[in-house]
């Protein structure tokens, strides 16, 4: 039987670690509101982009842009693998991680080279533990992707493609489905695949992309030409999707933390009230035997 | 009067959406006008300053813009920039600076890498600010 004691120092223990993980809840909540804000701002954005990359396309068909071109043999493939810098997140991280790190292997199997781009520090201790080799690092910018964060992203890409040092370019992130849910999310950035541009950018929300929607009409004018719209705005395009990425992935970090740290602010409060009535019962017992005592000692001395 | 909604978007946010009466941009083959009824046009932007017209003869505000693309449709006008920023904004000592720096920073690293390639962009971006505020 533990001492009365050693229960209230387990308690005292579990409450006080609640109060960080309410703190952390709370914070997070005010998180989730910023990123949403940026995801939000980003949207006309990404939704004009689209419009315009799939309508173009669909006029320059046949066009030979490199960046259009699927290769009939993949040999190597470049991951972005999109995480955060910091843990308690839940699955947040292990999940895109893991993802990739079984990706590599089957790939590996099938003798496909794999390269990896990671953001977040989480993915840098992860593969680095693991010996795979780091393309490039981004870290500390979890929570506030920068456009230049993902243009540098995307240049690599683009150029590495170009060159044919990569026969497909995948990105892998959590997509913030709702403020409570991620989803892992994968995406062939390059090669563009024109068939679907249009899906990356929520088609759900906002007018704005209706309006353009409709607007590019058959008659529109291109300068100077399909062709070189066209050029100028895939590698644009790719960029936008990597940032949309990484923007998606930094709201959904915050969700995914606000969830985590709620579950465990809700399982130490029932962790305390188990101690509490544990604490309780051995409190009574130990009462319960020193009456018992007195009482048996006062009987021995009647007789 | 006949207007029309101009939309400067830059990837991470909608900076500006006005009623103007015309805008005129750096197209990548000279300046380029668009008033309302324009007929529907996609094109690539050249570095440059866009101007909106509050009417016939009032500049309402004036932006630098970098890389990007303007799309207009009868009564909105789109400008899709990689960066912009209003010229009245641009702190032209500071720019310079930033201009010298990477231009140091350049000159260190090789041809053709990547980073020398951000680094660029970088530095063509202080050029069109500069350029803004003293043309």
């Amino acid at each position: 039987m533990p001492n009365l004691h050693d229960i209230e120092r387990r308690i005292s223990s579990v409450n006080s670690t609640k109060q960080i993980t309410r703190t952390m809840e709370m914070v997070s909540a005010a998180k989730i509101r910023r990123a949403t804000e940026r995801m939000e701002a980003s949207a006309p954005y990404s939704n004009s982009m689209s419009e315009m990359l799939a309508n173009v396309a669909s006029r320059a068909a046949g066009s030979d842009n490199p960046l259009l071109q699927e290769r009939e043999e993949v040999k190597r493939i470049l991951y972005i693998a999109v995480v955060s810098d910091r843990g308690l997140a839940g699955g947040f991280n292990s999940n895109v991680l893991r993802h990739v790190e079984k990706d590599i292997k089957a790939k590996a199997a099938e003798g496909i080279e794999s390269h990896v781009v990671a953001c977040g520090k989480k993915a840098i201790s992860f593969f680095s533990f693991r010996n795979i080799n780091l393309e490039m690092v981004f870290k500390d910018l979890s929570a506030d992707p920068t456009v230049e964060e993902a243009a540098a992203i995307a240049i690599k890409a683009i150029e590495g493609y170009a060159n044919g040092e990569y026969d497909k370019v995948v990105l892998v992130y959590n997509h913030t489905k709702n403020a409570a849910e991620q989803v892992l999310c994968e995406e062939v950035v390059l090669p563009v695949d024109t068939s679907n541009v249009s899906t990356p950018a929520d088609s759900s929300d906002d007018n704005a992309g209706e309006s353009t929607a409709q607007a590019i009409a058959a008659d529109t004018i291109f300068e100077p030409d399909t062709e070189a719209v066209l050029n100028g705005l895939l590698p644009a395009y790719v960029k936008t999707m990597i940032y949309h990425g990484l923007v998606d992935s930094a709201a959904g970090e915050q969700g995914a933390r606000r969830t985590a740290m709620k579950s465990a602010t809700d399982n130490a409060n029932e962790m305390v009230e188990t101690l509490q009535r544990f604490y309780n019962r051995v409190r009574q017992g130990a009462i319960t035997t020193e009456i018992n005592e007195i009482v048996g000692g006062a009987a021995a001395l009647e007789e | 009067m006949p207007s029309l909604t101009c939309d400067i978007v830059t990837p991470a946010q909608l900076l500006y959406t006005q009623e103007c009466h015309m805008v005129v941009v750096p197209g990548e083959m000279g300046s380029m006008g668009f008033m309302k009824d324009h007929a529907p046009l996609v094109s690539s932007l050249a570095d440059g300053i866009a101007r909106v017209y509050s009417d016939a003869s009032t500049v309402a505000q004036t932006y630098a813009l970098q890389g990007g693309y303007v799309q207009v449709t009868g009564e909105k006008v789109i400008i899709l920039a990689d960066r912009a920023i209003p010229v009245s904004d641009i702190d032209l000592a500071g720019v310079q600076a930033q201009a010298a720096e990477l231009e140091s920073q350049i000159a260190n690293l090789a041809e053709g890498s990547s980073e020398r390639a951000l680094l660029d962009i970088d530095l063509a971006w202080c050029k069109v600010q500069e350029h803004a505020v003293t043309a």
